[in-house]
């Protein structure tokens, strides 16, 4: 199997992602993962389907393998931020968004989980100035979806 | 409510409390072809088993929780409405069909009397249900706009720079609709529908307190509104379109909207008995909007199924008042023609 073939069942996993197909996606997932174990990216692909069916805890573990194979991987980061969140470890999700926006500071996605975990620690200031950086970067993405629509 | 999105603690605390209200659950989803405005698809409209507020998938922070707000207000409005009396919308029959469009056939003619150029018939036609149904659509949606964006902006704080933000990108949308009917739309109506939004656009920059919205200056689409105030942002606006003499028909408005709205306490405790309230502000609201603006017999109250079952038939309806207006001059293929404006 070479990398290619492995690209081919991520890409396949992620077209079922996006329409919600999670079971079909997981089973892609699955194949390229037993295929390429050291592929850092499907380990990621797999913790945000994990994160969407509820599987949180499973979701952190892939986070940790693919950070673990990529210490710079900064959208595993944010996603273990965000499995963090769902597992009420607001702390700990600081930490993993901080270090996600450290790596990439235009993930509008970090920026709001950070916000929304030090607001649940009653962080009021600092979880104001992500909620701001979160929001910044939000209307850029919203504006550029716009910009796509017109151009249709 | 059910959801592994993440979502700030306001937001979170004021879905718990909808669902606590009423009684019911609220499911969200994220959809890439989603309405910018977001969807309400509720239990008091449809015949669903919960609640879902559906939102554009990449609106994944404060936006998606400033559309969720929004939507657990209209459901509170209808949920206490069906709880302590009954939910009704505007709605339409046949007789109410062929009023609307007489009414508009009628005004069209005045001003197709001044024009060089007449509309071809298939335009006309087609004008007059469009413009029909674009006022049975807003006046269902319009008056509750206000009611909701207040009650947002006094209930959470944290999210109002994302709301002034979606004002102005609503205010936008608002402002463009129709333009591109603008030389076959009798005048008298383009100017009621751009009278309501701006209307709508200076209540809002009444109630929401400039000082705390004051524009996010690092977002580009701010940066020409820099040093305005909200209210001055909006004004702005509306007087450098075409459409400034809307000003006189929306200040009117305007003034109908405070009359109704200042009766509400925008920080008062939510419960069953003040969301009931507001439901009939709005429909009182509403119903002198129809009146200022002459069209009382257009639309009756109804139930939102009535509505849905009127909207199978709005065709036949459409084609019935055609044929009451123009007699054997129309033909059904004359309707059904696809016709461009």
């Amino acid at each position: 199997m070479t990398s290619k073939e492995v690209e081919g069942l991520l890409k396949k996993g992620r077209a079922y992602a996006i329409r919600t197909k999670y079971k079909e996606a997981l089973a892609y997932y699955d194949k390229a993962l037993s295929l390429a174990p050291g592929n850092p990216e499907a380990w990621y692909l797999r913790a945000a389907v994990f994160i969407e069916t509820s599987r949180n805890a499973e979701a952190l573990k892939d986070c940790e393998r693919a950070i673990a194979l990529n210490q710079n991987y900064a959208d595993a980061w944010s996603k273990k931020g965000h499995a963090l969140y769902n597992l009420e470890r607001f702390e700990d999700a600081v930490f993993a968004c901080t270090r996600a926006l450290a790596l990439n500071g235009n993930d509008a996605s970090a920026w709001y989980i950070k916000g929304v975990c030090l607001d649940e620690l009653g962080r009021n200031d600092e979880a104001q100035e992500a909620y701001g950086k979160s929001l910044e970067l939000e209307i850029i993405l919203d504006m550029e979806a716009e910009k796509k629509k017109v151009g249709k | 409510m059910k959801t592994e999105m993440p979502l700030s603690k306001p937001i979170r605390l004021f879905v718990k409390q909808t669902e606590d209200i009423l009684d019911t659950e609220i499911s969200l989803l994220r959809n890439p072809d989603a309405d910018p405005n977001g969807t309400l698809v509720d239990i008091y409209t449809f015949n669903i088993e919960r609640n879902v507020i559906i939102f554009p998938a990449h609106y994944i922070g404060l936006l998606k929780d400033f559309i969720i707000a929004k939507h657990c207000v209209n459901l509170l409005i209808k949920g206490a409405a069906v709880k302590k009396s009954q939910y009704l919308v505007c709605s339409f029959t046949g007789d109410s069909v062929y009023q609307g469009i007489h009414q508009i056939y009628l005004d069209a003619l005045k001003d197709e009397a001044k024009k060089e150029k007449k509309l071809p018939v298939q335009k006309l036609i087609q004008m007059l249900n469009i413009l029909y149904s674009d006022f049975n659509d807003d006046i269902n949606e319009l008056p509750w706009n206000p009611i909701t964006n207040a009650r947002v902006y006094h209930k959470m704080p944290k999210i109002r720079k994302t709301q002034l933000y979606y004002l102005m990108k609503e205010g936008k949308m608002d402002m463009d609709e129709m333009m591109e009917f603008e030389d076959i739309i009798p005048r008298r109506y383009f100017v009621l529908n751009k009278a309501m939004f701006y209307a709508r656009d200076q209540y809002l920059a009444k109630t929401l307190p400039a000082d705390q919205l004051m524009p996010v200056v690092n977002i580009p689409q701010m940066k020409k509104f820099n040093h305005l105030e909200v209210k001055e942002m909006l004004t702005t606006r509306w007087t450098h379109t075409s459409w400034y003499q809307s000003k006189v028909f929306g200040d009117t408005m305007l003034e109908i909207m405070e009359k109704y709205l200042q009766k509400i306490d925008w920080n008062a405790e939510p419960s069953l008995d003040y969301y009931h309230e507001i439901y009939q502000i709005g429909v009182n609201m509403t119903n002198h909007f129809i009146s200022y603006m002459s069209m009382k017999g257009w639309f009756v109250w109804e139930s939102p199924k009535h509505l849905q079952q009127a909207r199978e038939k709005k065709a036949e309806y459409e084609f019935d008042a055609l044929k009451k207006i123009f007699g054997d001059l129309i033909e059904k293929s004359e309707i059904n023609g696809d016709v461009k404006p």
